[in-house]
């Protein structure tokens, strides 16, 4: 079936890409803390193959900077200084799901640094922190999609299972929170909790504040399923033969609500990917030293970062093709609930 | 005339469930304003008891509810601490500039996304309609901030358009045409971050409806009738549209103005974002309150437009 | 001798909730017949005559609003759920459109077995072998078990539906439309698997129907409702030769005619 390839497709890449970001220590060049306070915003290193004098180099190679004479805050290549690069090196350590220990890095240029995304303020490489970053941000957006939908499809159940009064509660309640504009409603959430927090308990309150908002647009549906799917005829013959309401949800309701579920999940990921980083951007969310896409951009709000070091916009660049992934797989999957059951 | 009555009822039903929600959420903060203000060693206790005092902070959580909606009513909404005033003309000048910004931007997104959902529909699964479709997804694909972030590093290194602001430098004494044109100049980025992030969807949804209508057999039977096309489309396909098309900018608008929120502070326009944010930052809590019920206010009062409007447009609710 | 089934006075009223309006719908009014052990009992009406919602009531699927329900001299109007439970496997209904009483996810044998499952009787393999055992009494092939519904055709489904009705061994089997959405030719054939297996297994039958001709073929006494009560009742053959009702009248005059084969129990 070509949407079955489709799905295929779109779950290979955005694998890719979580593998790329999972083994971020081995794909970074250097520990995205390291600071180097004498290099401050490295523009991103061009690879040569060609050098200066015209000969071909069969490995890949950049030129070392140094600050440009009379200039402030500039660089300029060095074209007698050239770093080779080379893969598969032994460089910073670092923790592989935070468990294994490693040592292994994809590429490197021994004790000289390659910046080929630019550094930063302090010095630190920017590819390292962008996938470092990506830790944090997709973690987070995947944690709180799990919450909310934890949450949504326990309340649709309950209310289209027992409909009456209870549904009638629970879905006003849903609309109240669908009323308010929901980054307005995540801010306020937000701004009533402690600010001043250490990173790893912001990264949990962001969690729980974005999974606690987004609640009510999957209670919604799942409740639709779970109303159309109590009045089927093979619920009501499973009744028939005196099935309790929990053996009902749990063998013939729910599993009808499986595929708005992962839909949800498909589009509700990038969405809360992106709610981490915009309150991060802000400096509602994960604080530095730990890095986030959001608080990597968050510099780009003032103007000389804005005007002069244009490589620091890299990160949001980065989470298009993430999007990118969960936006067809979510499309995929729609296409695939939408085909027919039983033929006629 | 029931209908429109019941739909106002239910608008007011969820502004006092939202203001009620907010409220609560602020017996979630373990520390206030005046907290942070108590850490401060220049600040004497007795000072900060004494403004505790002055504005009834330690009085239960429902009777502070009860004030404050009295004096809503009266107009006025609460006091901010940081400003050291109302905070209702605070808000009233910030979410007109919010006003501006989201309704320019909802009016040409619409512009759009109307007449090109509806040649996308025409041409549906021929190569306009992909150019379309691709066209959206990719933009789809483009996160709000991204957006933002790349049309003002676009601004800044081109310097065609102003960095940010509302209003230029010597803005008080410019005549008037040259006034709107100032503030058009520094509105043209943030609408455009705005109708951008906004127009993959409407589009979507638009070519959906009305690609649904256009395979109806009471539109083959007009077209059978010898119509011209352009009457088709206006006089009889898009009414039958009108349904899903009216919810659709029921909910455009508070997409909207979630995404106005940060295109305002990303560039620095004086709305109700910006606003909002300080205040979060300095714990100013009447000011979040009042800012959060604002926007639910305009997004209720949206919808409740919008719902008069498919009463308007779709008889069949009438006769219910 | 004591009827299997005893209606007494059946009612059931439900509000329509709409968007603007609460009215009070009258399924059922006043209903009330009485049904032979062994025999088929016919209920012929048009659509929205009440018939679906008292095969609901009488499978103790919903609760009336007011009168009795007798079944084996037990009042089970007045029977908590847990009590229900139990008289559960002794009344059973065959649906319509078995595209959707069956779950398209499950294996006709865990169809068939899921009763059983329910209900706790058995050990599983014990009831593997049954549901194959009955998938053979109608007239399926044991190498179709391990197919999804989708697999079969639309008599095949409804031959899996009934043999799930039989699994639990009941005394009744309602029959709600069940054969309307078939073929002319497959509805010949299961009508005859039905009258087959009631011989074979002494079952009561509560066969509900629009279409005249299908009752009389498979039917003694018969039953028809408008709006919720019934207008006219009797043996099938007095009904047939002499409608006194216009209800009655009109769905004679909407019946096809089929030969009736010697085996039935109607005419």
């Amino acid at each position: 079936m070509a949407s079955q390839r489709k799905l295929v497709y779109w779950i290979a890449l955005l694998g890719a890409l979580h593998g790329v970001v999972v083994c971020a220590g081995f794909f970074s060049p250097y520990d995205p803390e390291e600071q180097v306070r004498t290099r401050p915003y490295v523009p991103p290193m061009r690879i040569h193959f060609v050098d200066a004098r015209g000969s071909i180099h069969l490995r890949p190679f950049v030129y070392d900077i140094r600050p440009r004479e009379g200039a402030f805050d500039e660089y300029e290549e060095d074209t007698g200084r050239t770093l080779h690069l080379q893969f598969f090196v032994r460089g910073a350590p670092y923790r592989l799901l935070g468990i294994l220990p490693g040592r292994l890095h994809l590429f490197g240029a021994g004790d000289a640094r390659v910046y080929l995304f630019g550094g930063d303020g302090y010095g630190r490489d920017l590819l390292s922190r962008i996938l470092a970053g990506g830790q944090i941000s997709l973690l987070a957006g995947l944690l709180a999609a799990g919450l909310a939908l934890c949450f949504g499809l326990s309340i649709g159940a309950t209310a289209g299972y027992f409909g009456g009064l209870t549904d009638d509660v629970l879905m006003r309640g849903a609309e109240l929170f669908l009323a308010l504009p929901w980054l307005y409603l995540l801010f306020a959430l937000r701004a009533f909790l402690p600010l001043a927090v250490s990173p790893l308990e912001a990264f949990l309150l962001v969690i729980a504040v974005i999974g606690t908002v987004g609640w009510a647009r999957p209670a919604r549906l799942v409740r639709g399923v779970v109303l159309s799917a109590k009045e089927r005829d093979f619920v009501r013959a499973a009744r028939g033969f005196g099935a309790s309401g929990a053996y009902l949800l749990r063998k013939h309701i729910l599993p009808q609500t499986a595929s708005v579920v992962l839909t949800q999940a498909a589009i509700l990921v990038p969405q809360y990917v992106l709610a981490e980083v915009t309150l991060s951007f802000l400096g509602l969310g994960v604080p530095e030293p730990v890095p986030s896409w959001g608080n990597l951009l968050a510099n780009l709000q003032q103007y000389s970062v804005l005007a002069s070091y244009w490589w620091m916009y890299l990160p949001a660049a980065a989470m298009v093709p993430f999007f990118l992934g969960y936006l067809g797989l979510a499309s995929a999957l729609q296409e695939r609930a939408d085909a027919p059951k039983i033929g006629a | 005339m029931r209908y429109a009555f019941r739909r106002f009822l239910h608008s007011v039903f969820l502004l006092f469930g939202v203001s009620v929600l907010t409220f609560l959420f602020t017996t979630l903060a373990p520390g206030n304003y005046f907290d942070e203000m108590r850490l401060n060693p220049q600040i004497a206790p007795e000072t900060v008891t004494a403004l505790r005092a002055q504005y009834e902070l330690d009085c239960p959580l429902p009777v502070r509810y009860l004030r404050w909606v009295a004096s809503v009513a009266r107009g006025e909404m609460g006091f901010s601490f940081a400003y050291n005033s109302p905070v209702a003309p605070l808000l009233w000048v910030r979410a007109r500039n919010t006003l501006l910004l989201s309704l320019t931007a909802t009016f040409f997104a619409w512009c759009i996304a109307l007449p090109l959902g509806i040649w996308s529909a025409e041409r549906l699964g021929r190569t306009p309609d992909h150019v379309v479709t691709s066209a959206t997804a990719v933009l789809l694909v483009i996160p709000d901030l991204a957006l933002a972030l790349g049309l003002l590093l676009l601004a800044v290194r081109s310097g065609w358009f102003p960095p940010g602001g509302m209003v230029s430098v010597g803005f008080a004494s410019l005549p008037w045409p040259r006034k709107l044109l100032d503030i058009a100049v520094h509105m043209a980025l943030p609408v455009t971050a705005l109708v951008l992030s906004a127009i993959p969807l409407l589009i979507r949804h638009v070519r959906a409806a009305v690609a649904e209508v256009l395979e109806t057999g009471f539109m083959r039977a007009a077209q059978g009738q010898g119509i011209p096309r352009r009457r088709l489309l206006y006089r009889y396909a898009l009414p039958a549209a009108a349904n899903p098309l009216i919810s659709l900018f029921g909910f455009s608008l508070g997409a909207l103005l979630s995404g106005s929120l940060l295109v305002e502070v990303v560039m620095s326009w004086p709305g109700l974002g910006p606003l909002l944010l300080e205040a979060i930052l300095a714990r100013d809590l009447y000011v979040v309150i009042g800012g959060v019920l604002l926007s639910t206010l305009f997004l209720v009062g949206g919808n409740f437009v919008a719902d008069l409007l498919l009463y308007w447009a779709d008889p069949r609710i009438r006769t219910e | 001798m004591q009827p299997l089934v005893q209606i007494e006075h059946l009612a059931k009223r439900y509000r329509a909730r709409s968007q603007s309006s609460r009215k009070e719908v009258v399924a059922l009014d006043d209903v009330s017949f009485a049904i032979v052990s062994g025999s088929t009992f016919a209920l012929v009406g048009a659509s929205g005559s009440g018939k679906s919602t008292l095969a609901f009531c009488l499978a103790c699927l919903e609760r009336p609003t007011s009168g009795k329900i007798w079944f084996d001299a037990r009042d089970v109007t007045a029977l908590s759920e847990k009590q229900l439970r139990r008289v559960r496997p002794e009344i059973q209904l065959v649906f319509q459109d078995p595209a959707l009483s069956l779950n398209p996810r499950m294996m006709a044998e865990e169809i068939i077995a899921e009763p059983l499952a329910v209900q706790r009787r058995f050990e599983p393999r014990e009831r593997r072998e049954r549901a194959l055992l009955l998938l053979e009494r109608v007239g399926l092939l044991r190498e179709m078990a391990r197919r999804c519904p989708a697999e079969f055709s639309g008599g095949q489904r409804q031959r899996l539906a009934i043999s799930r009705a039989l699994v639990l061994e009941p005394k009744l089997l309602i029959f709600d439309e069940a054969l309307s959405a078939l073929d002319c030719s497959v509805q010949a054939q299961i009508a005859n698997l039905l009258l087959d297996l009631q011989s074979a297994f002494g079952l009561t039958y509560l066969f509900i129907t629009h279409d005249l001709a299908m009752a009389a073929h498979m039917a003694r006494e018969v039953a028809v409702m408008e709006r919720g009560r019934i207008v006219e009742q009797g043996l099938t053959k007095n009904v047939l030769r002499r409608p006194e009702h216009p209800a009655t009248q009109l769905l004679l005059a909407a019946a096809p005619r089929f030969a009736r084969p010697r085996t039935g129990a109607g005419l």
